[in-house]
């Protein structure tokens, strides 16, 4: 039996303290639900689990409620962690497996809840946006559990589905996630969430769900636009721009405000603000503060190893004088790019806003299809500021700050909020729009 | 209605040859409008076509274009602004400026999109313009008279429904002060770089027009959809639906003290007592002198101050004003905390006809040179223009315009005034024009604005980066960023071309930027003219202005802050701040890079070529 440290400190604690803020502040678990653990070697050289107490709260956690297991063998730690211990364990197991994490995931969850007798396996969870599509995969493995909680079941079970998935989900209980790292596995917490509330959203839209994923089996590349970059474990800390203090204040509380108003899921989405050879780029744009991400400053020159991403930021600047450019996906905006109306039998090309606000702020905002071309989409950007790319998330420019451009992707959610709620209370979009919106 | 092929213009340009004593009306090309849009592009375009910018500023050479634009004659707000270029007696590069009022709007409703002056008459003339008929008529009898008195002679001619507006020139403009203003409905200026010294060395003292011709509007709907953001946005701006109505723009005053900014002794610091800011605020001054607030033609934000204010001789004087520029530059700027001084000096000014912000500028350094003993007491006849004389400031006002004494050096702008006694750093110019009432070392977007200034030291020609680092909302831009701070100034910069151009408000600016503009102009004239179309013409127009000054003879070495503000730091929310000369360097070549301009901030021949500017056009 190892020694056994009771105090957590240091950037261990302080990353499990952020996670577990972030966590509720996505709103991904109650007050005392979830679990996350990591696997590493300690200071005297032993291999270790670290996870959350038993019933602590993740939004405050304290010192001494992270507890050090030793990864081989049972400890007296045990008693205090989490009840599903047993299943970290055995994710941590897994080869290249460095963390695991356990949320409630409600708009997944609802969105693959079924009133179909049980035992019955469920079906598979079909994301139909980008970010899930490329990080989790074109399915997503459900699962039921007689006891959905701490079972020796769950820890046989869940491992299995990790094995091949980066994520799974436990049927009217919530998911389960691995990572390389901790932020890794609440990353792919975030994209499950959001892939759960692009569906759920959908189905409150009155969109032909089952349409959309057939579109989506039979030509995924031409249903989507270009895959997001791959989730990078390394390099957070890094930032180029320490000494542009006030730029760097404004990066910080964009990132901040992406994430906790639910403008992209964490670590996803871009921002940036062009200087005259250079840019300052954040290829993580959703940062809790806490959490923080790469802050970069990157030539604007075109550069062979530009990600998809980077390119299109470094295109618009070539093809415009914007000063800053943000890319997110907005769950409701993600949805409302399919929406047809009744009668119709093509997705509009465009989003009408029915509140004041978005309707005298953005008289319409267009959507684009997933490979719309660079030029067209900066054309598009010109005119109104913000675009949804249909499976590409929402592109926005501003001429002067990011505390600008922030603004655009935050008013177009209220705008689709409206939509949504609207349509589900059965009222005729067409009627609350103003008539010469279609013109616009 | 014209029958002209794009909506929104008469196509008709008014062209007088004072020399010759002829006047002709010449078509508008189409493309130079569609690519110039009005206002100040097109006015810029005209006026590059017509002078060689290395021309005498004072000589029959010179000349002066003011241009209307496809907005003005709709109901677009605040789109009623005239724009007048001219190559500056005052900094001998370009001169641009820009007023509101009525004059604008009547001079579209006349037929025409743009009038240009050359040549110069060898006695006193005025131009009379109505549709269909445009005269010179001699003016003796009006040399000599203020421009109140000029403006209230010739609008005396006004008929029902075609009210006869006028512009004019006042005694200072006769007497060729650099520094002269043009003066319409009394108190509105174009007061900037000596346009009314370019009148004066043309012997034209006034511009007198009337009409009632309409513009058709191409697609209403598309219009219609750009004016109802825009008035939107206008009802919610904080700026544009109270501040300005209930303050004026003097209410920026305790504003502009509390972000460390407001400028104190010549720029010798930024530091004032805040009981003495109050007495020259926007509320004091809507306590104590303010009548009634008034607008500019369609504007809906109703900045303008109907003032009274107790005469230095007793009685009272009713006049406009002041605006926060005068307020501070010819108040703290020069150590003078009293609004009644102020005032009057301001309503001299303006009948006089002198740009208000020069002048402040100007007796600052006098102020300055007297504080170090380089004006003597006895030059004045004993008055003392020391910091915080407010009798010199009167005083001095009266003999500028008529180049009196101490006045004749006045008159010659506060770079010749101090280079004359031997101290030329003292002068707080850029190109030789004074500098706004925003100190820039609290910000270094400003101080690169002024800097860049295709006038020389113009805030709103420069860029307004206090609008954006101060009251910009969501657009709030960082003060003292050296990566942002080159693109966010010439986007400022391309705004207001925007806004020049259209003929409307640079208020607006509070409140939207180019997307409404854009809706209206296209919707105007039915054709393409997007944001990003917008943005073509902004440049263009930007790097013409350039082209025009290098031919002038302006070099990079002229796009520089005076010393004091390398050298000298103010504090700036507890820490010191300067714009070092390194600084200012790279900010420089960065913004040359992002205009395409060459390392010594020359348009390179392959940009003019893209920008169709390659070319003189005769």
């Amino acid at each position: 039996m190892s020694a056994v440290k009771w105090q957590a400190a240091g950037d261990l604690l302080r990353e499990f303290q952020a996670l577990g803020r972030a966590s509720l502040l996505y709103d991904i678990q109650d007050s005392h639900s979830g679990n996350m653990a990591v696997r590493r070697t300690n200071e005297r050289g032993q291999d270790e689990i670290v996870i959350t107490a038993t019933g602590s709260q993740k939004g405050d956690l304290e010192p001494s409620q992270i507890c050090f297991l030793s990864a081989t063998e049972t400890d007296y730690g045990y008693y205090k962690a989490s009840s599903e211990t047993d299943i970290h364990a055995r994710i941590l197991a897994l080869p290249g497996v460095r963390a695991s994490m356990h949320a409630h995931l409600k708009d997944l969850i609802l969105a693959t809840l079924d009133d179909a007798p049980k035992p019955e396996r469920p079906p598979d969870f079909v994301p139909v946006d980008p970010l899930a599509r490329h990080h989790l995969g074109a399915a997503v493995p459900v699962d039921w559990f007689a006891v959905p909680s701490g079972s020796p079941e769950l820890a046989r079970v869940i491992p299995e589905r990790l094995a091949a998935h980066p994520l799974t989900i436990i049927f009217g209980h919530g998911a389960m996630a691995k990572g390389r790292s901790l932020r890794e596995a609440f990353f792919r917490l975030c994209v499950g969430n959001y892939a759960g509330a692009v569906v759920r959203s959908m189905e409150r839209l009155r969109i032909d769900l089952g349409a959309v994923r057939s579109a989506l089996a039979a030509d995924p590349a031409r249903a989507l636009a270009a895959p997001p970059p791959d989730y990078e474990v390394e390099g957070d800390e890094r930032s180029d721009f320490r000494d542009e203090e006030e730029i760097l204040k404004e990066f910080v509380k964009a990132g901040h405000r992406v994430f906790e108003s639910r403008l992209s899921p964490f670590h996803t989405g871009s921002m940036s603000v062009r200087g005259v050879a250079t840019m300052l780029y954040a290829p993580k744009a959703s940062m809790p503060r806490e959490v923080g991400g790469p802050l970069l400053r990157v030539p604007l020159a075109p550069a062979p190893a530009d990600d998809a991403e980077t390119a299109l930021h470094k295109a618009i600047y070539a093809g415009s004088d914007f000063q800053s450019v943000m890319h997110c996906h907005i769950a409701e905006a993600e949805a409302a790019a399919y929406y047809v109306y009744p009668g119709e039998t093509a997705p509009a090309d465009r989003i009408i806003p029915v509140d004041a606000e978005g309707s005298f702020l953005y008289l319409v905002i267009p959507v684009l299809p997933p490979d719309v071309p660079a030029a067209a989409l900066i054309r598009a950007l010109h005119d109104y500021k913000a675009v949804v790319v249909r499976g590409g998330g929402v592109w926005s420019v501003g001429g002067q700050s990011l505390s600008e451009v922030l603004h655009h992707p935050s008013s177009l959610r209220e705008i689709c909020i409206f939509r949504m709620g609207a349509v589900e209370r059965g009222l005729d979009l067409r009627k609350m729009e103003p008539k010469k919106a279609k013109r616009w | 209605m014209s029958d002209y092929p794009i909506s929104g213009y008469h196509g008709r340009v008014l062209v007088a040859d004072l020399s010759r004593g002829e006047v002709r009306t010449v078509p508008l090309d189409p493309e130079t409008a569609l690519g110039y849009l009005g206002g100040r592009g097109l006015a810029t375009r005209l006026l590059y076509d017509t002078i060689d910018p290395a021309c005498d500023p004072h000589g029959p050479d010179n000349a002066f274009v003011i241009a209307a634009s496809p907005l003005i004659g709709t109901n677009a707000p605040t789109a009623g602004r005239g724009h007048m270029v001219f190559k500056s007696p005052l900094t001998g590069v370009i001169g641009t400026s820009n007023s509101g009022g009525t004059w604008g709007h009547a001079f579209k409703s006349a037929g025409y999109d743009a009038l240009v002056v050359t040549g110069a008459a060898a006695s006193p003339v005025m131009l009379d313009i109505a549709p269909g008929r445009a005269e010179i008529l001699p003016a003796g009898h009006l040399w000599g008279k203020t421009t109140h008195e000029t403006n209230d002679i010739l609008a005396a001619a006004s008929e029902p429904g075609r009210p006869a507006r006028v512009l004019c020139i006042g005694p200072a403009g006769e007497n060729l002060v650099r520094f002269a203003a043009v003066a319409n409905d009394r108190n509105r200026v174009y007061g900037r770089c000596g346009p009314g010294a370019v009148w004066g060395s043309k012997k034209l003292k006034a511009v007198r027009v009337q009409g009632r011709e309409k513009i058709s509007i191409a697609d209403p709907e598309k219009y219609q959809s750009g004016l109802d953001q825009a008035i939107y946005l206008m009802k919610q701006a904080p700026v544009t639906k109270r501040l300005m109505r209930d303050l004026g723009t003097a209410g920026l005053v305790e504003l502009i003290n509390l972000i460390a900014m407001l400028p104190h002794k010549n720029f010798q610091d930024c530091v004032h007592r805040d009981e003495d800011v109050e007495r020259v605020s926007g509320e004091t001054l809507a306590k104590t002198l303010l009548e009634k607030a008034g607008s500019c033609y369609l504007c809906p934000i109703g900045c303008q101050r109907h003032t009274r204010v107790p005469g230095r001789a007793g009685g009272e004087e009713r006049g406009e004003g002041p605006e926060y520029e005068t307020m501070v530059l010819m108040g703290p700027l020069c150590g003078i905390y009293d609004m009644a001084a102020i005032t009057r000096a301001n309503y001299r000014a303006n009948e006089l006809g002198l740009d208000t912000m020069s002048y402040g500028g100007t007796v600052a350094c006098a102020m300055e040179l007297a504080e170090r003993g380089l004006i003597g007491r006895e030059e004045m006849g004993g008055l003392d223009v020391s910091f915080g004389g407010a009798e010199a400031l009167e005083t001095l006002v009266g003999m500028t315009a008529r180049r009196e004494g101490l006045g004749a050096e006045l008159a010659e702008g506060a770079q010749r005034l101090a280079a004359g006694r031997g101290r030329p750093e003292l002068a707080m110019t850029v190109k030789k024009l004074e500098i706004p009432a925003y100190d820039p070392r609290a910000s270094y977007t400003q101080a690169l604005g002024y800097m860049t200034s295709p006038s020389g030291a113009c805030h709103l020609r420069g860029g307004y980066a206090v609008s954006l680092a101060f009251f910009g909302g969501a657009k709030e831009i960082p003060r003292f960023s050296l990566l942002q701070s080159p693109i966010a100034i010439r986007n400022m910069q391309n705004t207001g071309i925007l806004q020049d151009s259209l003929g409307v408000c640079r208020f607006t600016g509070y409140a939207f930027s180019a997307d409404p503009w854009a809706r209206m102009a296209s919707g105007v004239t039915g054709r393409d003219l997007s944001v990003a179309r917008l943005e073509e013409i902004e440049n263009r127009v930007a790097t013409l202005e350039r082209q025009f000054n290098i031919e002038a003879g302006a070099t990079a070495e002229d796009d520089a802050l005076p010393d004091r503000f390398a050298d000298v730091p103010v504090v700036v929310e507890g820490r010191e701040r300067r714009v070092s000369r390194d600084d200012q360097e790279r900010m420089k070549r960065d913004y040359y890079r992002i205009r395409g301009w060459d390392e010594e901030g020359r348009p390179t021949p392959e940009l003019r070529r893209a920008l169709g500017i390659a070319e003189r056009r005769r």
